[in-house]
Parts: C-alpha cells; structure tokens; sequence
C-alpha cells in the first residue's frame, strides 16, 4: 500500500521524465532545424546586401581581369565565404544546401546559399557560405546546459510537489489518522479538522456526521438492550426466587420437589436463551470494553482444563497443541474466552466416545490461528452454512441446545476481527479455523 | 445482622426477605429510592441490597448518600438491567459486591457471607465432614491431615455444597456458583455430575463419603 502524497508526487515525477525524455530524443533535431532556420536567415540577409551593393555600384569592381571572373571572400576564421562566379547557365538558381568545401586545405561543412543573377546579359551565380562547426559546437553546449538545468528542474520540482502535496494532503492524513484504531464511534475524534480544502472539509464533516449517527443508534441499541434485560429479568427472577423458596420448604414431597426443579429447569433455559440474545445484541452494539491484554494459549490451557472431566468422562480425547503464542492487545478476555469456549464444548458434545477433540494454535502466512478440529459426526454443506445464524443449528441433533452458542462466539469474532471458517466432513468431523488479524 | 433490600419489585423483595429471615437475618424492605434514602439516613444496617433499576432513584446514589452519611453497611447490587458499565461503576462507588439477576437465593446467602467475613474481619474456619477437612485458608481438602489432591472446580463444588449443608442444591445453582461467567446455552450439561462423579472417587479413596448425597430429580445435598 502506498500512500496518496507518494503517489501523486511519483506521478508528477514520471510525467516529468517522461517529458524530459521526449525532448531529449528530439532537441538534436529540433535545435538543428532552428539553428539552420537562422542560418539561412543570415544567408538571405547577406545575399540581399551584395545584390544590393551590385545594383548600386555595379559587378565591374568583383569582376577583375586577373581574378579571372570569379570573385572570393572569406573571413580569416573561414566561418563564412562569399563568392561571385561568372556562369553559363540558362535556368535560375535558388536554393541552399549543406556542402563540404576545401579551402585551404581544409574540408569544412557549409551551410551554402546559390543565387544565380544576371547582369549586363551575363549569369552569375552568387554563393553565400556560414560554417556549421562554430554552430554545431554551440548547439552541443547548450544541450549540455539545458540538460543539467533539466535535471535541476526536476529535481526541485520533485521535491517541492512532495513537500506541497504532504501540505495539502496533511488534513486527510489527519482524517485517517482519525479512523486508526477506532473500535467504537464514541471514542471518535469529534474536534474537527482545520483545512481550507473544501473536499477534506466535506469529508471530514460527513464522516463526524456518520459517526454521530452510529454512536446514536449505539446508545439507542443499548438502551433497549438495558430495557428488554430489565423486563424480561425482573419476573423471570421473581418466579426464581418463588420456585427456590418453594423447594427449600420441609413439607413438600418428592413429586412437588421434582416437579419445581423442573420449573426451574425451564426456567433457567428462559434465562440462559435471553442472556444469549441480549450477550449478542450488547457485542453488536460494543458495549463491551476491549482493553485486556492476554495470551491467547493461557485461555486456550484453561478452556481445555475445564472441559477435560467432560470428555473424558465421555471417553473423549481432549488435547492441546500449541506451537506459537499471541499477545492479544485490547481484547476482552472473557468474550474470547467464550468464544472458544462455546467451539470446544461443542466439539466435545458433538464427538462420540473414543473420538478426539484437538486445540491447535499456529502461525500460517505470518498470521495466528486457533485449529479446533474433531472427529465428531460432522455436517453437510448446508448445515455448515447456517451454523453460526441464531437458532439454526444442530438443533435435531442436540437435543435441548437452544443452538445459541455459535451465533455468540461468531459475534465475539467479530468484534475482534477474528475470521472464522468452518469445514466439515460427514462421518470425518468439524474443524473451526480461528484466524486472529494481522496486525495483531 | 440487618439487612435493607431495596427492590421496586415487591414480588422479589418478598422471596429475598422470606429467604434471608429463615436464615436468621433482620430484614426490612424499600420499594422506592426515596423510602430507602430515608431508612439509611435513620437506621443502621449490616446489608444494603440494592436494585439499581429503580424508578425514582439512581440506585447508584444511594451509595454516594449512605457513605456521606458515614454509614459503612456493606451494599450488593442486584440487578436485571445488564449493563457491562454499571457492574464497574457501582464496585468503583464502594459497592462491595454485585450480582445480576435472576439470581440463585442461596448464591445471594454465600455472597452475603463472603462480604461479611472480609467485612468483619472474620477468620476463614476450617470446615469439617466425617473425616475430612476444608482448609479454607490455604484452599486444601485433608482427609486425617492427608491432602486429598482435587481441582480448584471440585474444591470449590465441595466446599459450596459444605457451605449449603443440610440445603438440596440444584445442578444449576451449582453451575452458576463455579462457571457464572460461562454462559452454556445446551442445558443437558451433565458437568456438575461429572465433577460430583470425579469429587466421590477421589473422596472415596480415603475414606467413605456417605454424606455427599444425590437427591434424585433434583440435585445434590451435604447432610451432617
């Protein structure tokens, strides 16, 4: 993952290259057509001068008898030449051309304008050379400059976009910053974030906004959930109290006293099924706090303790095996606790004696996991899938089991972003799959 | 010892106070915040147990009352409200204990008995059955000064049932004392039978435990 101001400041920065690149590939050319746009510029310039001159003093003064009707100047750099040639030509010339020409015994590249006039019924062909080499020299310079001057450019630029964008940007680092950690929207940063961009102002305010709202709904969910408690408690723990003291009197017989164990067998069932139902809803609506830190191996250990007498009363084999350990931070130990808990006391429940339940804690793709697996009777496909809804489990199969105790450790998982899978084979067993997040 | 029960269910604080006289406790009863504010500023009580679900009070500021009132009674809260907060809240205010209802009457007596031994200062006494001894104090059975090795479940099972002597407790009662906070939705749990089943073999290798007894259909009794 990377974030946005790397990004954008990458961005820019390939943009860049990419520019740079391009016009390196073509400022050869690029500065050789321009250079040459000059040049014969010049040379148009120089030819109009002498034309100039010859129609003001005439071709006599070029045209010498000992220079035998050609004419000749050249600076003494040789960068440029004229030249005046008596020709016998009919068509007219026009045009300029890149020449090799020996002067001196030296072959120097000409930018070379031919001009062919007449005078006096005579064709003359007037040539007007520029050295190239002067100029190539200076167009290799120049790129040379223009390449480092590029690069500073770049450079500077790259870092000044870094350094804008990590200004601009720093409101929505604020925002995410924010949001890190949140487990509960109570605890939710509602100072607003100070930023003059319109966008991050809106998104700030719309995410204090959905917050707001959460933590209503929240306080609401929990609210009903102390409501529902305290209505559906209040008389089920009266007719407790009722039914105990009734069983506590020395005159009943043993039909009576069966008969209220039994009431308050159903009784209990009543109050275990809304304990469950209201456990769910105050997970959901995090009621709970999540703010111990303890090894999950020491929960896996005690879980196993005490469910041991159980199996092996049921000659069931029971084991642990614990290759790694995690520190749980800011978890709630005794939801997590039930969380295995409910797993493992179903397992056991489910597995016929001379079966095995195993705990297993691991480390698969750097992340940690708890491997419940037993050889119990399993599950079809379609059983696994509405395992962990309310009310939807092995029912048939279990007897009194109000099939609560899954749909309990899944919302315990949830809470702690732990994933769970189930796979399960008929007649081969269950295997629940406990992967912890990876930060954790 | 006298005990207030403030409960704004009548039919309950009725059960409780039936409960707690059999039991040789002086019982008074307030169904409103305002009537118990008014007894603990007027009387003196060992017990306060207060439902914080009231509806003209916050039961929670009885507490701050009575201990302005430098009364020292010990308070359990019992409530059906359920909320994770007002567990810590109400120990955070002095509270001394704290249970959640519906509740077992008899796990309120040894709650009650818990807090008065802390309370006042009274020694953790060795409790003994035929030829067994409860050491309380470093949480050991002996059998004629003989450790009887068991788990802390079985000696806390044992130990509940001594307590309770002479008293039929129920599987239930018996659950909810030792795996209160484990919430086992199959109710066919045949745990305490198991652990009770575990205990006698383990008594038994000692000496004879005729006096840990299964009552049929209901559950299980110490009678001495």
């Amino acid at each position: 993952m990377v974030k946005l101001k790397i990004k954008l400041a990458l961005f820019s920065l390939l943009t860049k290259l990419g520019f740079t690149v391009v016009f390196l590939i073509f400022m050869p050319s690029l500065f050789e057509w321009i250079t040459l746009m000059q040049v014969d510029n010049d040379l148009i310039q120089k030819r109009e001068k002498v034309i100039t001159l010859i129609s003001n003093i005439g071709i006599e003064p070029f045209m010498t008898a000992d220079t035998a009707n050609v004419f000749g100047s050249y600076n003494i750099l040789k960068e440029e030449f004229i030249s005046l040639e008596k020709i016998d030509l009919k068509e007219d010339e026009n045009y300029i051309e890149v020449t090799n020409r020996l002067i001196e015994g030296e072959v120097i590249a000409y930018r070379v304008l031919n001009y062919s006039f007449q005078v006096d019924g005579n064709t003359y062909l007037l040539e007007v050379g520029k050295s190239l080499s002067s100029i190539n020299y200076m167009s290799k310079n120049i790129g040379k400059v223009i390449i480092v001057f590029l690069f500073f450019i770049i450079l500077i630029t790259f870092i000044a976009d870094l350094q804008y964008t990590r200004f601009l940007l720093k409101p929505l680092d604020m925002i995410t910053n924010k949001l890190k950690g949140i487990s509960d929207p109570s605890i939710f940063d509602k100072k607003p974030v100070r930023t003059t961009t319109s966008d991050f102002q809106y998104l700030d305010s719309a995410l204090r906004e959905l917050m707001e709202h959460i933590d209503q709904l929240f306080q609401k969910e929990k609210e009903i959930t102390v409501n529902i408690s305290h209505e559906l408690m209040t008389p089920i723990s009266v007719l407790r109290g009722k039914l105990e003291n009734l069983l506590m009197q020395e005159d009943i017989n043993d039909v009576i006293s069966n008969k209220i164990e039994e009431s308050l067998k159903t009784l209990h069932r009543l109050q275990t099924l809304v304990n469950s139902l209201l456990m769910i809803a105050r997970i959901e609506s995090r009621q709970y706090l999540r703010e111990e830190s303890f090894q999950v191996n020491e929960v896996l250990r005690e879980i196993i303790g005490e469910l041991n007498p159980i199996a092996e009363d049921a000659g069931i084999l029971l084991s642990g095996e614990f290759e790694r350990d995690l520190q749980l931070e800011r978890a709630n130990r005794s939801l997590i606790f039930s969380m295995f808990y409910n797993v493992v006391n179903n397992a056991v429940k489910n597995t016929s004696s001379g079966g095995e339940v195993h705990v297993k804690s691991s480390v698969l793709n750097g992340r940690f996991m708890v491997i419940i697996s037993d050889s119990g009777r399993g599950m079809t496909d379609s059983q696994v899938s509405t395992l962990f809804s309310r009310f939807s489990t092995r029912l048939e199969t279990s007897g009194n089991n109000t099939g609560i105790g899954l749909a309990i450790s899944k919302s315990i998982a949830d809470f702690h972003n732990i994933e769970i899978s189930v796979r399960s084979v008929i007649e081969k067993g269950t295997t629940f799959l406990f992967r912890f997040p990876e930060n954790s | 010892m006298n005990v207030l029960i403030v409960e704004d269910e009548t039919g309950l604080a009725n059960e409780i106070a039936a409960f707690l006289k059999r039991e040789g406790f002086l019982c008074e009863m307030s169904f409103t915040g305002s009537d118990a504010s008014e007894k603990i500023a007027v009387n003196l009580y060992d017990f306060i147990l207060l439902d914080l679900g009231l509806p003209d009070y916050n039961g929670l500021d009885l507490i701050k009352e009575a201990r302005g009132n430098g009364s020292d009674a010990a308070f359990i809260i019992i409530t059906a409200r359920g909320a994770v907060e007002d567990k810590v809240k109400g120990l955070d205010l002095g509270a001394d204990d704290y249970l959640a209802k519906p509740f077992a009457l008899v796990e309120l007596l040894s709650r009650i008995q818990a807090v008065a031994r802390r309370k006042f200062n009274m020694p953790n006494q060795n409790l003994n059955i035929g030829e067994f001894t409860i050491e309380l104090q470093s949480r050991k059975l002996t059998c004629k000064g003989k450790e009887v090795i068991i788990t802390k479940k079985e000696f806390d099972l044992l130990h509940y049932l001594v307590m309770n002597r002479n008293r039929v407790l129920t599987r239930n009662q018996l659950y909810e004392h030792i795996w209160g906070n484990i919430l086992d939705d199959q109710y066919d749990s045949n745990f305490i039978d198991v652990h009770i089943k575990n205990v006698r073999k383990k008594l038994n290798e000692h000496a004879p435990s005729p006096w840990l007894e299964t009552v049929r259909g209901i559950g299980y009794r110490v009678s001495m």
